[in-house]
């Protein structure tokens, strides 16, 4: 139940990325704020919790965006599976792996978004796309991505503590 | 139990988990874009965009304070920028002014140096004045090294200025016109009347000895006579003001205003060609 009652961050966070980022946005690119929430939470969450969070995340995005409802879960989805193998593989996520995960995580939410909207009939060009919006936002995760984590282990034991002994 | 254990089993399946998540998934968008989605859409979009529009409102007032601030920065630094330009612009204007100054002086020398071709000339520089000492007098940049004299005129487009009284090998005295002692022999250019102009402590000119049946009015042009030998004739002096009989009744005077402003002398000419003719031998008496 803890983790469900802080999902409304996934909304708030998606007010954020559709209101105050785009003022701070370079290019085309600005930190995927539901995106750093949802790795920062599955990191050290369940499956299951993960994938709500992805979810969750994604139609917030998504709903005060022009792209179909889930066009960001898919990216999502897979990223949080991702963090479940590795997780099985390595058992602790060490801090370079969450470096390759935010980068390499970036790349494929954007890429699975684009060929999403690409299919839904927009025109988008990969190369520039490349260029102009996954370089910068991958930057922007980079640099936002300790806040993003900082404030995600903050809420989670309080939570945690809370509602399960 | 057994439902439990169903859910566990599924879940424990990444495979299964995975391709079911990416079918409701896929299954969204799907019926997002067919629109089937469309009342939940706006149903959940609908508390978000009011939120949205409090924070769009926040993020561009933030954004528009931040903007601002930046502005004023910018407009500050513009503003000293230009202050700069502006100290060097008004540094060249006067030079530049000084510049037309000069060539309108030079431009007027040239002028009268062209009307008086029975005249030679050489241009001097005043380099200083005393006008407020005992002699009205200034001083040229031209003594006997450039051929000055005693006596020579001096005069400028305007007209006569004074007479050299001193000179050195590089520099040379002038009496001004409007010194006290000093006496120029005039007459009036219309009427060809003759008289004496004098300068008065007040720095202005007077014409006396004017004969009081001759026709004086105010702005006729005074010019030297050539009487007396010490200037060459037809050289402009200034404009009677205003006429008056003098004190004894036996003549008329008149004041002449100059056309030259003498404080503020910068550029003169020295006619060259002039000798002053020494009279002064006349005057002794034939037994001494």
């Amino acid at each position: 139940m803890s983790n469900y009652a802080a999902l409304p961050i996934l909304f708030l966070a998606a007010v954020i990325q559709a209101t105050f980022i785009p003022q701070i946005r370079i290019f085309g690119g600005a930190p995927d704020l539901a995106f750093l929430f949802v790795l920062a939470w599955s990191v050290t969450s369940p499956l299951e919790t993960g994938v709500l969070w992805a979810f969750v995340g994604g139609i917030a995005t998504d709903l005060l965006s022009a792209a179909p409802t889930g066009a960001s879960v898919i990216g999502l989805l897979l990223i949080i599976f991702a963090i479940d193998a590795l997780r099985r593989q390595f058992v602790n996520i060490s801090f370079l792996l969450i470096l390759a995960l935010l980068v390499g995580g970036t790349m494929l939410q954007k890429l699975v978004f684009a060929f999403v909207m690409i299919l839904s009939g927009y025109e988008i060009n990969l190369f520039e796309y490349s260029i102009y919006v996954i370089a910068p936002t991958i930057a922007y995760n980079l640099i936002f991505a300790l806040p993003a984590f900082w404030f995600i282990r903050r809420l989670k034991p309080r939570r945690d503590g809370r509602v399960t002994p | 139990m057994n439902s439990t254990n169903f859910r566990r089993g599924w879940r424990s399946n990444r495979t299964v988990f995975l391709t079911l998540s990416l079918m409701i998934a896929v299954g969204l968008i799907l019926a997002s874009q067919a629109g089937i989605l469309s009342p939940f859409e706006e149903l959940l979009t609908a508390p978000l965009n009011a939120v949205s529009g409090i924070f769009n409102r926040t993020a561009l007032a933030v954004t528009d304070n931040v903007n601002r601030f930046g502005d004023v920065q910018t407009l500050q630094r513009r503003i000293a920028d230009l202050e700069e330009a502006l100290a060097l612009y008004q540094t060249e204007l006067v030079e530049a002014r000084e510049i037309v100054n000069d060539y309108e002086r030079l431009s007027d020398l040239l002028d009268y140096r062209n009307s008086i071709r029975d005249q030679e000339t050489i241009t001097a520089d005043v380099i200083g004045v005393d006008v407020g000492g005992g002699l009205r007098t200034i001083a040229i940049n031209r003594g006997t090294r450039d051929g000055i004299a005693i006596g020579m005129p001096i005069v400028t487009g305007q007209g006569l200025v004074g007479r050299v009284i001193q000179v050195s090998a590089n520099a040379a005295r002038v009496m001004l016109i409007t010194e006290p002692t000093s006496a120029v022999s005039a007459r009036l250019e219309t009427t060809r009347v003759e008289g004496s102009i004098v300068g008065l402590a007040s720095g202005n000119l007077l014409m006396e000895l004017i004969p009081l049946d001759s026709p004086v009015r105010e702005g006729d042009l005074v010019r030297t006579s050539g009487l007396g030998g010490n200037f060459p004739a037809d050289i402009v002096i200034g404009q009677v003001t205003s006429v008056r009989p003098s004190e004894r009744g036996l003549s008329q005077e008149a004041q002449v205003r100059s056309l030259i402003n003498f404080d503020a002398l910068e550029l003169v000419l020295v006619v060259t060609n002039f000798q002053p003719v020494d009279l002064s031998v006349f005057e002794e008496s034939p037994g001494s």
